[in-house]
């Protein structure tokens, strides 16, 4: 009974102050967390009101932790099996409704009998009943404490001497003291049990809210579920909404999985040229990673047959790639120059197979634009000219330049992946080991920038905003750190 | 970049058939191939052709067109000659030294891994 135990270290700290728990009742909260049921805490001060008349019999400093427990009837169920009128004395009883005990071995359980736990909980009239009770107890002193006291330990030291004797006259007509536990008292649990309510019906909505939840979650899961197992790409992902063709969220969806393997062919990288292995092993790893390029430009050709503004606009990247997009991916050329600055000890043959390979690269990219230029010239030509008479055939001439935009898209990645190839026959192994991660780690750095700028504060976020502004900003810094790690 | 228009009869067979221009198209490719260092075979409207054209121009090369759409009377069995050879699309093909190098693909690999500059000058093509 992990509940049980809970209430018990929880309470042994409050074994000695009986009458400073009433203090800590609010916010009640705290206790409703440990019980599945609702925690009624009129219930709880009538019990430690009650408990008040249980010390009478007994001293306060008895050496009873299970004393302070009893004071606790948080568990309405404990009600139940308490009134059994069993006798309290020297009984070490950690039942924490044993307060009832005592209520019961006076001839007053007969009047709690009756009610059931849950009906305690529901039935406001039978606190009532309990505060009735109480009348007849008598407890001057203790509920002077009770009621308000600040100091529980002066209101205790207080007690203790009173309760051994006035276990004779706390039976006794104190007017006073009736008065007392009357008007603030009463007025004190009357409270108490409206905030317990109010927890009691917070926490109802609560549930019931997480369990709507609970339940969108699990269908939204089965519809993605079902979604990508027929290939499309559900949700917000490629930002396009629900404007994206089959064949773009297809290929979004391969590139997503592509990025992933990426991040693993990349740290395997890492590893394998921190672990300084030999060159025919990590020959294997870097052809590995080449056959991995290889197979987003096959993917890329795939996607290009059936969706060419998907891949040309550069819908599939982030923001910041497709600014500095071409042709729908990378220029090869730039690629070639934010490299030679990283691969410094090169040799001259290296040098010049990097010089070269830099000048065709660039010499094949200017063909292509040029190609690619005439083809919009030629399109333009195509949709401006012609007469109202002739805009279908116009059209269709227009629709039959446009299929050339796949091959451009095409002889680009084909363009990429030699580059590519190219590079690890100029290079060593090891250096093309460097030569890949910086790629890797280039094109990681450009997504985070992109994800940043995306996050970034706005100036026209005044006032309060500002300081929860520069904590994304800071938060955003660090999820980023794992990008610059390496290099 | 010259294009060849009328010289195109000057290799027709002497014996002609009724039905086509030309008895045997691949032979007369590769004897339009053989006559120049580069030839591309290309259509006025197509851009890949132009951006192969672009190429070769941005490096130094003065490549024999051959725009098989301005061509009335060949014109059409060579474009399904290079179909039949080539197996896709027909234009552009890029002959260098009288030998096939292939289309646009092929020309910018062979010209990334560095291998078509020593074809051309090989070919006469180019001359650094």
């Amino acid at each position: 009974m992990a509940s049980h135990r809970i209430e018990e270290s929880a309470l042994s700290d409050f074994g000695h102050i009986p009458y400073a728990v009433p203090h800590m009742i609010h916010p009640p909260t705290t206790f409703t967390n440990q019980e599945g049921s609702a925690f009624d805490f009129g219930e709880l001060e009538e019990a430690i009101v009650l408990q008040a008349v249980n010390e009478t019999k007994q001293p306060l400093y008895a050496g009873r932790p299970a004393a302070t427990l009893e004071m606790f009837p948080s568990w309405p169920m404990r009600f139940h099996h308490t009134i059994r009128g069993s006798s309290k004395s020297g009984e070490e009883s950690t039942d924490s409704g044993s307060a009832v005990h005592t209520l019961s071995s006076r001839g007053e359980g007969s009047r709690l009998e009756p009610e059931s736990p849950v009906g305690r909980k529901t039935d406001s009239s039978s606190d009532h009943r309990v505060i009735d009770q109480m009348h007849h107890l008598q407890l001057p002193q203790q509920i002077d404490m009770a009621s308000g006291s600040d100091s529980p330990r002066t209101g205790m030291s207080q007690a203790q001497p009173v309760a051994k004797p006035t276990s004779e006259k706390r039976r006794g007509a104190g007017s006073n003291s009736e008065r007392l536990l009357d008007a603030k008292t009463l007025r004190r649990l009357a409270q108490n049990r409206e905030a317990a309510k109010k927890s009691r019906i917070r926490k109802k909505v609560y549930v019931q809210q997480l369990e709507s939840s609970r339940i969108r979650l699990s269908q939204l899961e089965q519809d993605l579920q079902r979604a990508r197992s027929q290939g499309f790409f559900v949700g917000g992902g490629g930002g396009a909404g629900g404007n994206i063709s089959s064949g773009a969220a297809i290929f979004d969806m391969e590139y997503t999985r592509w990025l992933d393997d990426d991040h693993r062919h990349m740290s395997e990288i890492r590893t394998a040229l921190q672990a300084h292995l030999s060159d025919g092993d990590l020959r294997v790893i870097l052809d590995g990673y080449i056959a991995h390029y290889d197979e987003i430009f096959r993917l890329k050709g795939d996607a290009a047959k059936s969706d060419v503004f998907h891949l040309i606009t550069g819908m599939w990247t982030t923001p910041a790639e497709r600014c500095f997009l071409w042709m729908g991916g990378f220029r090869p050329s730039e690629l070639i120059k934010m490299l030679t600055a990283q691969l410094d000890p090169l040799t001259e043959q290296q040098l010049m197979g990097i010089y070269s390979l830099q000048r065709s690269t660039e010499q094949a990219e200017e063909a292509l634009s040029q190609g690619l230029e005439q083809l919009q010239q030629s399109l333009t030509d195509t949709l401006a000219s012609g007469s109202v008479n002739d805009s279908m055939h116009h059209m269709a001439v227009a629709l039959g330049k446009l299929t050339n935009l796949e091959g451009f898209v095409r002889q680009a990645d084909n363009l990429r992946q030699q580059t590519l190839h190219q590079l690890h026959r100029v290079l060593t192994v090891r250096q093309t080991a460097r030569c890949f991660l910086v790629i890797g780690e280039y094109y990681g750095r450009l997504r985070a920038l992109s994800s940043l700028w995306a996050s970034r504060p706005r100036e026209i976020l005044i006032g309060d905003d500002i300081s929860c502004q520069t904590t994304t900003d800071l938060q955003m810094v660090q999820s980023s750190q794992n990008h610059f790690s390496n290099f | 970049m010259h294009y060849q228009t009328e010289s195109w009869n000057s290799h027709k067979p002497t014996k002609s058939s009724s039905s086509s221009v030309i008895t045997d198209p691949l032979a007369h490719i590769e004897r339009l191939a053989s006559d120049n260092a580069v030839v591309i075979f290309s259509m006025s409207t197509c851009c890949m052709c132009h951006a192969i054209k672009r190429l070769f121009c941005g490096m130094g090369v003065n490549p024999t067109v051959y725009e098989l759409d301005e061509d009335p009377i060949s014109g059409k069995e060579i474009e399904k000659a290079l179909i039949l050879l080539m197996g896709v699309s027909s234009v552009p093909v890029v002959f260098i030294g009288g030998k096939l190098v292939g289309a646009m693909d092929t020309v910018l690999a062979s010209h990334i891994n560095g291998t078509l500059v020593p074809l051309l000058k090989q070919a006469g093509a180019l001359w650094l």
